[in-house]
């Protein structure tokens, strides 16, 4: 019995001592992968690219807000978190960052204090970058941005997820991957995947999310890396796989689409257009197309492209107008004068529907706020103009759109499940991304 | 016939009906649940007194008869369409050069010279026109046979019933509107069901007929849509 009784109490201080251990002991910060110089100055420009490619401003500015003065509401399942102030402010901001403490925010998800940040940060792919980018990063917030003293509101989840250190445990599962580029060589195919992988964070939104929603593929080595994932209800297309867009459009097409927010078949929306507006766009021609080849040929050879028979039978019922169902003849009352009985829009204006993967999409969330709401594309330097598509909400009521979802999703060989009036209801108050 | 100020021209109606399809989105009501039809017999006027409100449904019953092929002005609620209208911008002439010099009687080639609004000319024309029928039929027009009321209707579109300059222009305004309130989408009241549409075979605000441009002599399928999404 005294036995027992001892092997309880040792236990018992032991787990206390590991949960003290776990909680107070500090975490060790990740090496910087290459040693440069402490003299290595980034060239001219350099940082502010790499702030442009890892979409920083998304975040970390908020609607209205001074740039990188924070504020903005993340929306994740475990409650609201508010961006953090990332100008060189030193009170509100980053300012007192040293070099190691940046990257280690960057690379480890660790603030100055050796708190844990929380993941809506993407520590996990920024893990990826070179010392280059992050030293040029590093120096751009603290020389090129202006410091602007504005406190955030601090975010306060609920409990358990108030508990920081928590996130220890989870970055052990997380942060599995070495720090520093996953690819070396010049080739635009790995420079392509450099930028997919690491600043740009694509893995974030198109990777599933695993049961503990760590990013489930964070590079090509892994299974379900750029498999589809889910975004606000909106889901985030498969970038790899039979019939996925890099797979069925051009190099050419793709960079466009990147570039700005269009091209012969599809129109950035949602997430996606606030990637273009904020971060594509300023890429140079050259790395959207490296990323439009990286996402093309990662697989091994591309589809050709093949005319479904079905988009012609839909046509021909379209045409023929005789005999439609609810959901045909809505398309014709309301949409065909823009997207075509062939659903095959007008390049860079209107969207393909046929293989769109907002309209085909496992979540029905992009296509019924789109219905619902309308859409706008982002202006960007090659192609400014807004283009907008008016939303149907005050025209169609639910068991409409259901229909005429439902329609477009076995149209012209899409082949995704019907939709059900309960489905659209929820985002019918919802507001338009 | 002179286009009325405020009477579109075909080319400000083509322009503007294309505007209209490409704001409708924005103009509507938040709910996408279509209007139930208005029954004509349950409906308050908004601008018209009973003896007013009577007049045009007897008028237009007249002007577009129900025993037609077609549906009447009746089935169609011309008089809510016109009764909405003239509280509205056409009705109040909110958008009309409406200052002096006036001179009603001036040749009708020079245009609106009356100092009234087309409510106006309403409501103080009606009153003329049952005094006219009350001392030639012995009856207010609502009262008279519908024989009587052609009648009226045709000494009115002949300038038989004598009216003052600035009300001359009644009949005209009058005529016009029915044909409106026949004709228009039903969001503004008549066209009820888009019986109208239909009849002369109008598909309505679809704006999309690039496949029957080259298909002559094949009828079109589909029944007519309003600018609120109501299928006919």
């Amino acid at each position: 019995m005294k036995t027992i009784l001892r092997v309880i109490g040792g236990a018992a201080v032991l787990g206390a001592a590991g949960l003290a251990a776990f909680v107070f002991v500090p975490v060790q910060r990740t090496a910087a992968v290459t040693d440069l110089p402490a003299d290595w100055t980034a060239p001219e420009g350099a940082g502010e690219y790499v702030m442009y490619a890892g979409d920083c401003m998304a975040c970390h500015t908020a609607e209205g807000g001074q740039p990188f003065a924070g504020g903005r509401a993340i929306h994740s399942p475990m409650g609201t978190i508010w961006s953090t102030n990332i100008t060189p402010d030193p009170e509100t901001g980053i300012g007192g960052y040293s070099l190691d403490e940046f990257r280690a925010a960057m690379i480890d998800g660790i603030r100055a204090d050796r708190a844990h940040l929380y993941p809506a940060m993407p520590y996990e792919n920024y893990r990826l970058m070179t010392e280059e980018d992050i030293r040029a990063l590093y120096q751009y917030f603290m020389e090129d941005v202006q410091p602007v003293n504005n406190a955030v509101e601090a975010t306060a989840l609920s409990f358990p997820f108030n508990m920081r250190f928590g996130i220890r445990a989870w970055n052990w599962l997380a942060l599995s991957h070495d720090a520093g580029p996953a690819v070396s060589g010049d080739t635009p195919e790995d420079r392509g995947a450099y930028l997919v992988d690491g600043a740009g964070h694509c893995a974030a939104c198109h990777s599933p999310r695993t049961a503990f929603m760590s990013q489930d593929g964070i590079t090509k080595a892994d299974a379900n890396y750029l498999t589809g994932g889910e975004v606000d209800g909106w889901h985030a297309p498969a970038l790899r796989g039979p019939g996925s867009a890099p797979k069925v459009w051009a190099v050419e097409e793709m960079a466009a689409y990147l570039s700005t927010g269009r091209n012969a078949h599809s129109a950035a929306n949602g997430e996606m257009g606030l990637v273009v507006r904020d971060s594509l766009q300023h890429l140079t021609d050259e790395d959207n197309l490296a990323i439009a080849t990286y996402l093309r040929t990662m697989d091994g050879a591309p589809e050709t492209a093949s005319v479904a028979e079905a988009a012609t039978t839909t046509e021909t019922m379209l045409t023929e107008a005789t005999d439609l169902d609810l959901g045909a003849r809505l398309y014709l009352d309301n949409c065909s004068a823009c997207h075509f009985v062939d659903g095959k829009g007008a390049a860079e204006i209107f969207p393909e529907l046929a293989n769109n993967s907002i309209v085909t999409a496992p979540q029905i969330g992009g296509l019924a706020n789109v219905i619902l709401h309308g859409a706008e594309l982002p202006s960007t330097e090659h192609r400014p103009m807004k283009l907008k598509m008016q939303g149907y909400a005050d025209r169609l009521s639910d068991e409409e759109v259901a229909a005429l979802a439902t329609f477009l999703r076995q149209a012209w060989g899409n082949d995704a499940p019907p939709v059900a009036a309960a489905d659209i209801a929820p985002f019918r108050a919802q507001a338009a991304h | 016939m002179t286009d009325l100020p405020g009477f579109p021209s075909r080319r400000s109606f083509l322009k503007a009906s294309a505007a209209g399809v490409a704001i409708s989105g924005f103009a509507l009501a938040a709910t996408a649940q279509p209007a139930p039809p208005i029954q004509l017999d349950q409906y308050q006027p908004v601008y018209f007194s009973d003896v007013e409100w009577a007049f045009v449904l007897a008028a237009t019953a007249r002007l577009i008869p129900s025993d037609g092929e077609g549906p009447g002005a009746i089935e169609a609620a011309v008089p809510v369409f016109i009764d909405r209208e003239l509280t509205g911008d056409f009705g109040t002439a909110v958008d009309w050069y409406m200052q002096g010099p006036h001179n009603a009687a001036a040749d009708p080639l020079l245009g609106w010279q009356t100092p009234l609004t087309p409510a106006q000319i309403y409501r103080e024309a009606i009153p003329v026109v049952n005094a006219w029928c009350e001392e030639v039929h012995g009856a207010i027009f609502a009262d008279l046979a519908p024989d009587q009321q052609d009648a009226v209707l045709t000494a009115m579109q002949e300038g038989e019933v004598e009216l003052a300059p600035e009300i001359r222009d009644f009949f005209k305004i009058l005529l016009q509107n029915t044909k409106e309130g026949y004709f228009a989408d039903p969001i503004y009241g008549g066209n009820a069901g888009m019986a109208a549409w239909a009849y002369i075979g109008f598909p309505g605000a679809r704006a999309a007929y690039k496949e029957w441009v080259g298909r002559h002599n094949i009828a079109y399928p589909l029944g007519p849509v309003s600018i609120s999404g109501d299928r006919a």
